[in-house]
């Protein structure tokens, strides 16, 4: 018979410790290694980690509050990138604000597209929510038959979603000539704007996060929900306008981070896809349901993947996530900031 | 002040309570008492809103509250208050008491009733900055307590405040209920504790396989047999031991 082995938590950090320590002297025997590119790697690691973030504290708070995985939320991210792709389309081919703001028409276009993204993905989250998921979640979520239900109907979701992108905005890529100014130089290195409204925002909306669910009222209350319904139930708060708050505010989240990554890349139908798994990795690699965790995991695996792609090979670039996944998987199944694996499904 | 007329519900497709009639008046201290699985907190929850009642009614104040949604309840004035280890540990004790007075809509309210609150119980006062989950057993309880009093509340429903305690704590926890009824507060209060509990309340409930059995004034059923029985299992059989 095999005696069942378990780390405890000394062991578990002093494997992962050692993972990184061979990590680090793995990548610092690359003949690319200066101190140019490691600046390079750091700025871009954080910049590409705070989006993951973003994306995993969206998936993190569904995952607390509805007791189920989003397998959806990458359409939400897409939907959002179009959301502000459109809007800032349609309000500086409308002249309108080249006429008000001549010297920065692309910066004001930019943030309202944001702000819309913002906004309208919120929106359309509550909707999605009262309309698919509350029926499911009703007859119970988590580890039961209905909640495998709920994640099955997450894929299906994401497919649907896919189409109807498809339909509107057809899927060709779009490219996103947000036009914000010329590259700037932090550091000795040649920074894209687009990299610096990357890194700016996503610190801004993760601060504001923060705040709002630590000092306001309803930020109490999302964390009450998210723990416990029951409980919230008694004290008064109104938990299922409060499940779609937080699905809302899950979706604003993958919304802004779309709208925030589209300049770089380009805006496809099929761009949710592969951040959805990188989002769910950093909320994986963070501990599954902390919200600390999932920013912090959305950097080491941003980190992580950047300095892979830079110092071992580039063209294997999406698969660094995973493999960061599985070695946190075996040996610190929690997560950095998980206390315990919930029986949710 | 509450009156619940043929209640008949349960969970999922098990029913559990077989049409229970209870009346509670206002500013008094009333007991529910029964064994495990008799339906006691099945009342609770049914008054609360947590689950649905099947038929028969619920009135409070004389309004109809069965199947409301529970924030509703909690705004009309009856708060349901859950044994010690409902809180939610990861928080601070003020952060608790606050969630407690979610429904309030203004901030001196608030401030006022957690003044009352730490009146009540000092100890919450001296922990307010600490996390929850760090609280003692006899803590924990009066937390729960007081969580429930921050939303003003007309009565107050406590499902068996003394579970796990020491003694002397449970007389120190049951020493504030009482003030809390003279206070102008109604009591309705779920127990195992025989004895402590019909010291304390003016009026009992026995209630067994979701039908009340027995009612009376408490002196009087502290003396009764049929309250022996359906604690010990019923049939009379144990008197032969």
């Amino acid at each position: 018979m095999f005696k069942t082995f378990k780390f405890t938590r000394k062991v578990e950090n002093t494997l992962m410790l050692l993972f990184t320590a061979i990590f680090l002297v793995y990548i610092s025997l690359s003949p690319d290694m200066n101190i140019d590119s490691l600046k390079g790697v750091l700025i871009i690691g954080v910049t590409v980690g705070i989006i993951y973030g973003l994306v995993a504290v969206g998936i993190s708070l569904i995952y607390t509050g509805l007791d189920v995985v989003n397998f959806s939320h990458g359409e939400f991210f897409m939907i959002g990138a179009f959301t502000g792709l459109t809007v800032y389309n349609f309000l500086v081919d409308g002249e309108l604000i080249y006429a008000i703001f001549p010297e920065a028409y692309g910066v004001v276009g930019y943030v309202i597209g944001l702000f819309f993204a913002f906004v309208l993905m919120g929106l359309f989250g509550v909707l999605i929510e009262r309309i698919f998921l509350r029926p499911l979640t009703k007859k119970g979520g988590g580890y039961t038959v209905a909640g495998m239900g709920i994640i099955i109907c997450g894929f299906g979701l994401s497919v649907i979603l896919q189409n109807v992108a498809y339909i509107i905005w057809n899927p060709t890529a779009h490219p996103f000539h947000a036009d914000l100014g010329l590259p700037i130089n932090i550091a000795g290195i040649t920074l894209p704007m687009t990299y610096l409204w990357m890194l700016v925002t996503g610190f801004v909306v993760a601060g504001a996060l923060y705040f709002f669910l630590n000092k306001t009222k309803m930020g109490l209350g999302v964390r009450a929900v998210a723990f416990s319904k029951d409980i919230s139930n008694l004290v008064g708060i109104n938990v299922p306008l409060y499940i779609s708050i937080i699905f809302g505010i899950a979706c604003a989240l993958a919304g802004i981070a779309g709208t925030l990554v589209g300049p770089t890349y380009q805006v496809v139908v099929y761009m949710g896809y592969i951040i959805l798994l990188k989002a769910f990795a950093s909320a994986v690699v963070g501990g599954f349901g902390s919200l600390p965790g999932a920013i912090v995991g959305g950097f080491t695996v941003g980190l992580f993947e950047t300095a892979c792609s830079f110092f071992i090979s580039g063209s294997h670039k999406d698969a660094y996530a995973f493999l960061l996944m599985v070695v946190v998987l075996l040996i610190k199944p929690t997560g950095f900031f998980g206390v315990q694996v919930k029986m949710k499904a | 002040m509450l009156k619940i007329n043929g209640l008949i519900s349960g969970y999922g497709s098990v029913q559990i309570l077989n049409g229970a009639n209870m009346k509670v008046d206002a500013q008094s201290i009333v007991a529910l008492l029964g064994g495990n699985g008799t339906g006691k907190s099945t009342i609770l929850k049914a008054c609360s809103g947590l689950i649905r009642s099947w038929s028969g009614s619920i009135s409070f104040n004389g309004e109809e509250i069965h199947n409301n949604p529970p924030h509703k309840i909690v705004e009309k004035g009856l708060v349901q208050v859950t044994q010690g280890k409902d809180v939610f540990p990861a928080m601070s004790v003020i952060e608790n008491l606050r969630l407690g007075g979610f429904v309030l809509n203004s901030k001196k309210k608030l401030e006022d009733n957690l003044q009352k609150v730490f009146n009540y119980f000092p100890r919450l006062d001296e922990r307010k900055n600490q996390l929850a989950a760090t609280l003692s057993g006899g803590e924990l309880q009066m937390l729960c307590i007081g969580r429930g009093l921050m939303s003003n509340p007309k009565m107050i429903m406590l499902d068996e405040p003394s579970a796990a305690l020491a003694p002397q704590i449970v007389l120190d926890i049951f020493k504030n209920i009482n003030r809390i009824r003279k206070d102008g507060l109604t009591v309705l209060v779920v127990e195992q504790n025989v004895r402590m509990a019909l010291l304390l309340a003016d009026y009992g409930y026995v209630i067994k396989d979701g039908v009340i059995k027995v009612e009376g004034d408490s002196k009087k059923l502290m003396y009764d047999d049929t309250v022996k029985d359906s604690y010990l299992g019923g049939g009379g059989t144990t008197a032969n031991v």
